[in-house]
């Protein structure tokens, strides 16, 4: 599997670095158990009661936009401060010298903080259903649309990290990017409810496109407009990722 | 001024493992060179230390080495290759210790250097199995299942000098290798590089401020101050410069230096003892001067590879 000067294959890079950022579990679960599920319920709970009697849709737009909230915070937050971190202890500069990609190392941590965000996600999914009182109706298209969904927030997440001074800077970054995605279109809050000013805007935010992908494949009906969230996500990943490895300092100057 | 002097060392040209020349760092916003002007050879199997002061861009000059940072001008060449047109090349052949701690510190001991082998081109199996070896290499058995975030600074320094070795790269870099290790470690990793030099002819270049006891296995030494080389050689060779003088120790309670007459220079040493670098015709009449009850304790041998730092450090300062 070694290429002629001892360097690994792209895939076995990618499945060792995986391994090692899966590792990550081992401190980062507590913060998951707090920020990936207990605030997105927090929030479902408050919400749901401030306009239980606004309809179901307004509820439905409550679980799914906690739904990108958790991933949000899982995923965008998580990998932002992985990096940021990885930059100011010197981690970086120690892979920098190991016979790896730059890429391999990017994309195993995207994957890995999509795969421990599953678990925050499964949870504000189902406990917020009950909560809400909204009724799932998944679809298969879900195994598709949640890595979709999470991949692009956390390269957004590994962007804030990788151009952030310190790792103060980069959640402070990435606490405001949360924020500013979540307020613009229609993600939280029904379009019919929101200014047009944020309706128009809510088009540049990849948690519009992400909100509504989900809403699709978690309550149904799947319709064509699917195609188009899921070609927007997966573009903006692709763009992102790509100007991620461009811009990671793998040097120090 | 540069003192080059190669003693009894005759090489060719294809031994050459790093080739430097005119190597120029200025970091961006700064006006003053870390590095200025560095030349130097390193060759294939040899021992090489790196001295200087604190500030004299020893760092600066290995992490360029290693491709983490680029040289303003000048070049860096390893085994014929730039290093910035190699970094493949640079990342296979070279195992690199950071000063700082840094590793993938959410992983044990265990899986950091399972990982760290395999990544570097070993099989499964052989990544266990060079993990074992350098588990017990490096004295790690204790601390082999706790990650390493969780242990000591020296138990660290130790696991980052396995890493550095892991799957027997031709040429290791490291950066303060006994830094903050009690004197037992010190030995364990001067014994384990000479090794490793010795039986797989790793090239090892070092920095380091334990110039006493890394005379021990030293075959060649730069020494650095202010960015600029300002003697490489053979230790015995360099040491003829200053094999005139001898090492004068004083132990006192004084805060003030010494006094024992004009054209004795004394320095403070980190343990507190007073310095000075005697000509040994001067010796009898500064063992007439010494009051030996003013004094705790009092030291007098040939001098070390520090002391040919120190004076070379002294005279570049004048």
């Amino acid at each position: 599997m070694t290429d002629r000067r001892g360097r690994q294959a792209f895939a076995v890079q990618l499945a060792d670095l995986l391994l090692v950022q899966l590792a990550n579990w081992r401190w980062g679960w507590r913060s998951m158990v707090v920020l990936g599920m207990a605030a997105p319920l927090l929030s479902i709970t408050m919400l749901g009661i401030l306009i239980g009697d606004s309809g179901v849709l307004a509820l439905e737009y409550v679980l799914v936009g906690n739904v990108v909230l958790a991933l949000m915070f899982e995923n965008q937050n998580k990998v932002s401060s992985n990096f940021a971190y990885m930059q100011a202890k010197g981690t970086l500069r120690f892979v920098a010298t190991l016979p790896v990609y730059k890429s391999a190392l990017i994309l195993a941590t995207v994957v890995a903080f999509l795969l421990l965000a599953l678990p925050a996600v499964v949870v504000t999914i189902v406990a917020g259903s009950r909560i809400l009182d909204v009724a799932l109706a998944p679809s298969p298209w879900v195994l598709l649309v949640v890595p979709l969904c999470a991949i692009p927030l956390a390269s957004i997440g590994a962007l804030v990290g990788s151009i952030a001074r310190t790792p103060e800077e980069a959640g402070s970054l990435s606490l405001l990017l949360t924020l500013l995605l979540l307020s613009l279109g229609p993600v939280l809050v029904p379009p019919e409810r929101l200014p047009e000013a944020l309706n128009v805007a809510g088009y540049a935010s990849p948690a519009t496109y992400a909100a509504s992908a989900l809403r699709q494949v978690l309550l149904g009906p799947v319709s064509g407009r699917l195609a188009l969230d899921l070609s927007v996500l997966a573009g903006l990943s692709v763009v992102v990722l790509w100007f991620v490895e461009r811009r990671l300092r793998w040097r120090v100057n | 001024m540069e003192h080059e002097l190669t003693g009894q060392v005759l090489r060719g040209e294809h031994d050459i493992v790093y080739e430097l020349r005119d190597v120029v760092m200025v970091y961006p916003g700064q006006n003053e060179r870390a590095n200025d002007g560095i030349s130097l050879d390193i060759h294939r199997g040899e021992i090489f230390g790196i001295l200087g002061d604190n500030g004299a861009g020893k760092t600066t000059l290995v992490r360029q080495m290693v491709n983490l940072l680029q040289p303003t001008s000048g070049s860096i060449r390893l085994f014929g290759r730039h290093v910035a047109d190699d970094p493949l090349g640079v990342t296979t052949r070279v195992g690199f210790m950071p000063q700082d701690g840094a590793v993938l510190d959410s992983l044990t001991v265990d899986e950091l250097l399972f990982v760290t082998a395999h990544l570097r081109g070993a099989s499964r199996d052989g990544a266990r199995r060079e993990r074992d070896r350098l588990i017990e290499l490096w004295d790690l058995t204790a601390v082999r299942r706790r990650p390493c975030r969780h242990i000591s600074g020296g138990q660290l320094r130790l696991a980052q000098l396995a890493l550095a070795t892991a799957t027997a790269p031709p040429v290791v870099i490291l950066d303060e290798p006994t830094a903050n290790l009690d004197p037992q470690r010190r030995r364990l990793v001067w014994k384990n590089l000479r090794q490793l030099n010795r039986d797989q002819g790793t090239t090892v270049i070092f920095i380091t401020h334990d110039a006493v006891e890394a005379e021990k296995i030293i075959e060649r030494v730069a020494i650095l101050r202010a960015g600029r080389v300002v003697a490489i050689g053979v230790p015995a060779s360099l040491k003829r410069v200053v094999d005139r003088q001898v090492r004068l120790e004083l132990e006192t309670g004084a805060e003030d230096p010494p006094a024992l007459g004009t054209g004795f220079r004394f320095r403070r040493l980190p343990t507190g003892r007073w310095l000075a670098l005697v000509g040994k015709d001067q010796l009898p009449e500064v063992l007439q001067r010494l009051d030996l009850e003013r004094y705790d304790d009092f030291r007098i041998y040939s001098c070390t590879l520090e002391d040919l730092y120190l004076h070379y450090a002294e005279r570049a300062g004048d």
